[in-house]
């Protein structure tokens, strides 16, 4: 582990480290819109349904986060299927460890699943003279509320899973069933990291979408209303960088629970220049985020680079938590099944597979737009 | 890879593991069939409707996919990292083997599950509002990436029945086109097609809008799919004929409950069959919302029967000739029948205190990492009531020769000591669980248990069986 992040192992190890964050890079895309959006919602839910109805942005998650959803799971399937490769006894032992608890999070996010499109069905409600219409503000209250709590338990078992594949020296007691169970140190501050960081994924995200789904917000139109005297971009800054500065103070707190061979492997060789591309991407968004927040105005060209930063931070945080990770298992004994694995055939249909269907999904989006376009046209 | 990898044992009460993670994979295989048959059939509606010939599709389809989105986009893919979960809490040495050989397979059949999303997540929020022929391509290519999913994970299911060739390559390519793929994997399509099309029948008496004229019509050509059914039979004798001989047998007689899973798939399905042949297709007669449910209903009756026969006939192995149902290799019985199963098992005794004896508390740890996946203690297919009546000399005997006392049961991949342990563990629940219990030490006692398991062997007691029946031809031809 003295070289960079990937370099350093062979180069099946390499492969797979490489493919996890990779991975799970595009679940944490969306992953954190799930979970921020969730969120933002519920809070938003609070301030009433005035307050609602100006913010375009609480409309556009409600209406994209069932989507959001499955991408999510769709796109956590494939960091699962590397993490059983590299870290096949650890894995398996914390999800074994946890057990009922950790088997929780799959009724927990089949109900959130659908609460979303509960909570999506209720906004349409909403506009009915019915029964339903005129109590719907209250249910959309609890059913937010029920979902952000159901996301916020999943997200708490992935931690404590995590956490717990890397104290070997927990496992034995909490097989005995001895004690009061898993209550790591690093839990509520490694909880709190991730909770906040999605909030800054969630502000470029939705900057991105509002553009794609036409709704500019320099422009007046049902997006563009103030809510607290914030315009919509001002919203998103100010979510950006809430996120970003509690984002800071919780990894610093969390930092100060890991064992010193993890700060020392974030620090080294290994995680060093990715925690500093993470540092600077972090910098870039908030000098970004505090431009738009004067200006109310953010050009797609600044916006780009919002995107590179955030997307480089995401990737040099993923590596630090690899590095955490590496410095608590003893991956040597491994290395040779690493290299077994990558070599059992089937890499280059993966990779074909993987190019063609990118291609493919591309294409379908393209399509649907221009399709989309052209109907407009021919309606207009 | 090594002989046995020991993991922490979930303990599911009286649950018996092997019941969760197949109940949990019959409603996912379900779901999942109902996804990609959808797909085809409305395909095949729209194509209908460009051309004409099915006036009410376009309104159909945009109804049925959005069934297809609530149902399968929600419950099939939670369904489906709940396999994997459920998978790692019944056996990880056996998910962990399958991640293992074909990980870049899965990786594979990942592609197409996020094509399978985003075309049909974009076809049911905009499909409404496109030109028939993008929504013909967005159709297609959901059904495409929904089948692709099923044919590679098709290859892997198959492998643990009939690894074939693999077992001596170890290529990926050999395992994977094993001789179960495509005959499972061509009945797969049909039961697919054939569930599409009777939830297709459900869902259209279940549209308020339409007049009775309508969902005649609709029904009509929903239900031509069918037609594919009366391939089953031959599909079925197809995957039938590749299935190892033992596997064969015990469907087919030699296991009770699996030959009665296996005649409730096929009463079901010949049911559903003559049903949608004759009197839907032939005689074209009308069938209400009930008459489709209780078609539907079959189907799953069916899928649960061939699901139940499917994950059954592979006993006593989970991957054959490569792990036991238990998740110990055959290459790691005769170690541990030498060390010990619990000597290999690094994790503390839950609740140690409520066994009176020291050879109680060794049982229990043999029984976990032996019996569990299949076994409870005082649940569903509870050890101490399939032994109650047995003496303690026959208990002794069958779990010495477990492979012989049945032959779907693996071989006991543990010292005679255990053995001894576990027969006292079955006397003492059968007893009671009585506070005082005498420990059982009898050196000769032990030795009678030696020789039997010696006498027993380590590979499965079918292949013994053969063996034995082999020699015994071959000696009465040379007498």
């Amino acid at each position: 582990m003295n070289a960079a992040f990937p370099c350093g192992f062979p180069t099946a190890t390499s492969l797979y480290l490489v493919l996890l964050v990779v991975t799970m890079l595009l679940h944490l895309v969306f992953m954190h819109y799930v979970l921020a959006g969730v969120a933002y919602v519920a809070v938003g839910r609070l301030f009433g349904r005035r307050l609602a109805a100006a913010c375009g942005w609480q409309a556009i998650l409600v209406d994209w986060l069932p989507f959001a959803t499955g991408l999510a799971i769709t796109a956590g399937v494939a960091p699962l299927l590397f993490i059983q490769i590299l870290y096949r006894q650890e894995f398996y032992t914390a999800n074994l460890l946890l057990s009922h608890r950790w088997m929780a999070i799959l009724p927990a996010l089949l109900a959130c699943f659908y609460l979303l499109y509960l909570q999506k069905s209720l906004q349409k409600s909403l506009q009915k003279s019915s029964w339903i219409g005129r109590r719907a503000w209250v249910w959309r209250i609890v059913v937010a509320w029920i979902a952000l709590a159901g996301f916020l338990f999943i997200a708490a078992s992935w931690v404590e899973n995590h956490l717990l594949m890397l104290d070997r020296a927990a496992w034995l007691p909490l097989a005995a069933g001895d004690g009061p169970g898993f209550a790591p140190a690093g839990l509520l501050p490694r909880l709190a990291a991730w909770f906040t960081l999605a909030f800054v994924s969630l502000a470029i995200e939705l900057v991105w979408q509002g553009r794609l789904l036409g709704e500019r917000f320099d422009q007046p139109s049902g997006m563009a209303q103030a809510v607290f005297g914030l315009s919509p971009l001002r919203r998103l800054a100010v979510t950006a960088l809430s996120g970003l500065g509690l984002t800071a103070l919780f990894v610093a707190w969390y930092a100060t629970t890991l064992a010193p061979a993890a700060r020392a492997a974030v620090a080294g060789p290994l995680a060093g220049s990715w925690l500093w591309l993470a540092v600077g991407g972090a910098m870039v968004q908030a000098a970004v985020w505090i431009r738009a927040a004067i200006t109310d105005r953010l050009t797609d060209r600044v916006a780009w680079l919002a995107t590179a930063a955030w997307l480089a931070m995401l990737a040099g945080l993923l590596v630090c938590r690899e590095a955490v990770r590496l410095s608590a298992v003893d991956l040597e004994p491994l290395l040779a099944r690493h290299e077994e694995s990558a070599g059992i055939g089937g890499l280059p249909v993966f990779v074909v597979c993987a190019l063609l269907v990118t291609a493919t999904i591309i294409w379908c989006v393209a399509s649907v737009r221009r399709g989309l376009y052209r109907e407009r046209l021919t309606v207009r | 890879m090594p002989p046995f990898t020991p993991y922490p044992v979930v303990d599911l009460g009286p649950l018996m593991k092997g019941l969760v993670i197949g109940g949990l994979g019959i409603v996912h295989v379900f779901i999942a069939q109902f996804a990609i048959g959808g797909g085809m059939l409305l395909a095949y509606l729209q194509w209908l409707g460009m051309k004409g010939r099915c006036p009410n599709a376009r309104q159909f389809i945009d109804g049925y996919f959005q069934v297809l989105v609530l149902v399968s986009f929600v419950v099939g893919a939670v369904t489906g990292v709940a396999m994997w979960f459920t998978s790692i809490q019944i056996s990880p040495q056996t998910i962990g083997l399958m991640v293992e050989e074909f990980h870049w397979v899965w990786a594979t059949e990942w592609t197409f599950f996020c094509l399978e999303v985003v075309s049909g997540y974009l076809f049911y929020r905009y499909g409404s509002g496109l030109d028939d022929r993008l929504r013909l391509r967005l159709l297609v290519l959901y059904s495409f990436a929904a089948w692709m999913s099923l044919f590679w994970i098709n290859g892997i299911l198959s492998w643990q029945l009939t690894p074939g060739r693999w077992l001596e390559t170890r290529q990926v390519w050999d395992g994977f086109f094993n001789a179960g793929f495509w005959p499972s994997l061509a009945f797969r399509t049909v039961t697919s097609i054939a569930t599409a099309s009777l939830a297709a029948c459900v869902l259209v008496n279940a549209v308020p809008s339409f007049t009775r004229e309508e969902r005649a019509g609709l029904i009509a050509v929903c239900a031509r799919p069918l037609i594919f059914m009366l391939a089953m039979p031959l599909l079925g004798m197809w995957y039938f004929g590749v299935m190892p001989a033992d596997s064969r047998r015990w469907a087919t007689g030699g296991s009770v409950p699996m030959t009665m899973f296996l005649m409730m798939a096929v009463g079901s399905s010949l049911l559903v069959g003559l049903y949608a042949t004759v009197a839907i297709l032939r005689q074209r007669l009308f069938i209400n919302g009930a008459t489709a449910t209780l078609l539907l209903t079959l189907a799953f009756v069916a899928t649960a029967g061939g699901e139940f026969v499917r994950e059954g006939v592979r006993k006593p192995f989970t991957v054959r000739q490569v792990l036991y149902s238990n998740a110990i290799a055959p290459e790691a019985v005769a170690e541990l029948r030498r060390t010990g199963s619990a000597a290999v098992d690094p994790y503390p005794l839950r609740n140690a205190g409520q066994y009176p004896t020291p050879q109680l508390r060794l049982a229990a740890k043999v029984f976990r990492i032996q019996c569990s996946v299949c076994h409870t203690l005082d649940g569903m297919n509870a050890v101490p009531e399939l032994a109650a009546t047995w003496s303690i000399e026959q208990r002794r005997l069958n779990i010495a020769q477990l492979q012989r006392t049945k032959p779907f049961m693996p071989p006991f991949a543990g010292s005679a000591e255990e053995v001894e342990a576990i027969v006292q563990l079955i006397g003492w629940v059968v007893a009671g669980r009585p506070a005082d219990w005498p420990e059982s030490t009898d050196p000769e006692v032990i030795a009678t248990i030696a020789r039997w398991l010696d006498e027993a062997g380590t590979g499965p007691g079918e292949e013994e069986a053969r063996e034995e029946g082999v020699a015994a031809t071959a000696g009465r031809s040379s007498r």
